[in-house]
């Protein structure tokens, strides 16, 4: 556990460094700011669905661009052999890195919060609904930073990373539209796949098992495909 | 061929990190899967209102087995206020619709998109949802799925569920049941919009496909005839008359119940007990009943205790509570006479007593022994059960509920208490004898809007988009700054 904490922590410091994690978090904040202003217009409503339903779909561009070079960098520059060498396990570092890449989305959220204090001082805002907006935002984070993790694993170019990373997530939300080009019987069979119809519940206010064992599934597999790269690469 | 020690050992780690990476990934999966098949499904807003009602889940239960129902909703008018919030609000209900029975196809319709389906379906207008189960087929409009508080410009409520809850009553029940609302005597109107009309409790029962009619038997009857109680109504209402029902009415009334027709009557400390209901053992108490147990912030509202009947099942399973603001004790004959059973639905604490204007500390009145009335548990509501043997009936039997409150009923209370409306719903189901129906019904709540000006909005737009790039500038600056410092 004190192996990942270390990783975590040379992780976040080198995300305070690099500016792409400072381009990434504007990014994030300003289309945070823009879904917001949309949802405020569109529905005049008290809530913040919109802006969390919109955000995630961004998110799946703009995670595996912040873990691109989590792995793929540490290949590159040869640092991955000296860490495996290291007394560290493959599953600490993946942890590591993973939590570091989690933290930071974590920090981005946290600074959206602004906007539900902007909606509590012109409106009545329903915080049960609120809060699991942002648990569902947290989860697609978990599971988007393990899939980017994965995608940073599989090559030592961090843009091919990063793509790849979208790449992979891509179906996932694609599949919301699946009806509309596949039949009808594939369409139902794939639904449960797909991503958007199990973050529509958490900005509903609902928590649903299938969801979370969802996301759960989705980030824990991801997680252990990455430490299966790295285990792999020990032994090469 | 020859296997080298390092490519043996390679070949055993890569296939023991590939059997438990497959092993992991395949318990996840089965994981995920057992999670959605036996889902949980856990409402934390603070309106509930995200989640079905149990009641609309009843219903779509009752449907099942039968044809599957076929749902198609229709978009609302682009650019119209509030076109966005409408069909977001509507797909929420369908999707959870979707999700809660198995035989129900939902089908989302872009009204300018495919004008074909609208055309089949005859379709033409916007925002309408078709409900259809076989032949049968019921229409949704727009006007029945959102209504305006207070005017145009008031507050949006979004009823598709008590709609589509009347919708697949009407699919489960072809014939619309009759029930009328005794006027003429100072009683509510059925249709009346005002704190103390019933327009609520007409739209409450429109989802078990009611319809609630006033009825002045004075005037609602063929000249040179005798008054009468239609030979379609399924029940009647006698809601707190204040002026003495006249004796041929009374007549006319008796005259129901010996036909086995279900009345609700509810009525208002200091106001008579129908004479029928008088010879069942029926009578009002004197005052009105205070407890020391009060709804909070209210300080002359006791919380009422339900007692057990299929009436109160729900009420007491959900710990539901029912606000009935000045309710008087219902007392029934000890012993009870013969044909008639009555059993308690709601009744006060042990602390309460009949309040008689006795004595007040600071504005709340305390039991006064001289002057109050009788002390609790006091009924305050009976479900009463009227045999052959009591000489009120002629054949069968027939079912009355008596309430001594009857602000509890009109449209200024009706929602006050969360369980209110479950308490009309099913003592009406109960007295029609749809045993089947009994579950909990929740009011509509309305929709959380802002209240901005234009130039609020403007400048909630400027600081929106300014926000994100100033603050990762100022994150960006402060970890230099920090750099500098080391």
């Amino acid at each position: 556990m004190s192996a990942a904490w270390a990783v975590w922590r040379k992780e976040l410091a080198i995300y305070a460094a690099t500016p792409l994690a400072y381009v990434l978090a504007a990014v994030t904040l300003s289309l945070a700011g823009l879904f917001f202003w949309l949802g405020v217009a569109l529905t005049g409503e008290a809530s913040l669905r919109v802006m969390l339903s919109d955000l995630a779909v961004a998110q799946l561009f703009i995670v595996p661009m912040l873990t691109m070079r989590s792995v793929a960098e540490e290949r590159r520059q040869g640092t991955l052999e000296l860490l495996l060498t290291c007394p560290v396990s493959p599953g600490a570092i993946v942890v590591g890195k993973w939590l570091a890449a989690l933290t930071l989305c974590g920090i981005v959220l946290a600074a959206t919060g602004v906007f539900p204090v902007v909606l509590a001082m012109y409106g009545d805002p329903d915080w049960g609904v609120i809060a699991t907006s942002y648990l569902g935002l947290g989860c697609v984070s978990a599971a988007f930073c393990a899939a980017g993790l994965f995608a940073s694993t599989l090559t030592d170019d961090h843009v091919a990373a990063g793509l790849l990373g979208i790449v992979m997530l891509l179906p996932l939300w694609l599949l919301a539209g699946a009806e509309r080009v596949l039949p009808r019987a594939w369409a139902e069979r794939l639904a449960p796949l797909g991503l958007v119809g199990h973050l529509q519940s958490f900005g509903h206010g609902i928590l649903d098992t299938a969801d979370l064992a969802y996301f759960a599934a989705l980030g824990c597999g991801f997680l252990v495909l990455a430490t299966h790269r790295l285990e792999g690469r020990r032994w090469r | 061929m020859a296997v080298n020690p390092t490519g043996r050992r390679r070949l055993l780690a890569g296939a023991d990190a590939t059997l438990r990476s497959v092993l992991v990934v395949a318990s996840l999966v089965f994981a995920a899967g057992l999670a959605t098949r036996f889902r949980a499904r856990v409402d934390l807003g603070f309106d509930q209102t995200s989640v079905l009602q149990p009641d609309t889940h009843h219903k779509l239960a009752q449907l099942a087995g039968g044809p599957p129902v076929r749902i198609t909703a229709f978009t609302s008018q682009p650019g119209r206020p509030d076109a966005a919030l409408k069909d977001q609000r509507l797909r929420d209900l369908l999707d959870e619709v979707e999700l809660a029975a198995d035989d129900v196809e939902v089908r989302w319709v872009d009204y300018d998109r495919e004008r074909l389906t609208a055309e089949q379906l005859g379709v033409t207008a916007y925002g309408v949802v078709v409900v259809q189960r076989g032949e049968q087929r019921v229409d949704l409009h727009d006007r029945a799925l959102f209504q305006r508080e207070g005017g145009p410009e008031g507050a949006l409520r979004f009823t598709g569920e008590p709609a589509l809850a009347r919708a697949l009553a009407q699919l489960l029940t072809d014939r619309r049941r009759m029930v009328y609302t005794l006027v003429g005597h100072g009683e509510p109107a059925a249709d009346s919009p005002a704190p103390d009309g019933l327009a609520e409790l007409a739209r409450l029962l429109s989802t078990d496909h009611i319809e609630l009619r006033s009825l002045d038997l004075a005037r609602d009857r063929t000249p040179g005839e005798a008054p009468q109680i239609p030979a379609d109504a399924d029940a009647v209402l006698v809601i707190a008359p204040t002026a003495t029902i006249p004796s041929t009415e009374d007549d006319v009334l008796a005259a129901a119940v010996a036909r086995g027709v279900p009345f609700l009557v509810a009525l208002d400390t200091g106001t008579g007990v129908p004479s029928w209901l008088q010879r069942a053992g029926i009578r009002l108490g004197d005052g009105w009943i205070m407890d020391a147990v009060r709804v909070f912030p209210y300080v002359d509202r006791p919380i009422p205790r339900t007692r057990t009947h299929p009436i109160t099942a729900d009420l007491a399973r959900q710990a539901l509570v029912t606000v009935l603001p000045r309710v008087a004790p219902v007392m029934a004959a000890v012993p009870a006479q013969d044909g008639v059973m009555t059993s308690t639905l709601l009744s006060s604490g042990d602390e309460a007593w009949t309040e008689r204007g006795g004595a007040a500390v600071d504005g709340v009145p305390v039991h006064d022994p001289e002057l109050d009335g009788p002390i609790g548990p006091l009924a305050m509501a009976l479900a009463v059960e009227l045999g052959p043997a009591s000489g009120l009936v002629t054949r069968g039997d027939t079912r009355v509920v008596v309430l001594g409150d009857a602000d509890g009923l009109r449209n200024a209370t009706l929602a006050e208490g969360p369980g209110n409306p479950t308490f009309v719903m099913n003592a009406m189901r109960w007295l029609l004898r749809d045993e089947a129906a009994l579950s909990v019904v929740r009011p509509p709540a309305a929709a959380r809007r802002l209240a901005l000006t234009r130039a609020q909005l403007d400048t909630l737009r400027a600081g929106a988009l300014a926000y994100g790039p100033l603050v990762a500038l100022l994150a960006a600056w402060v970890a230099r700054l920090g750099r500098r410092e080391r």
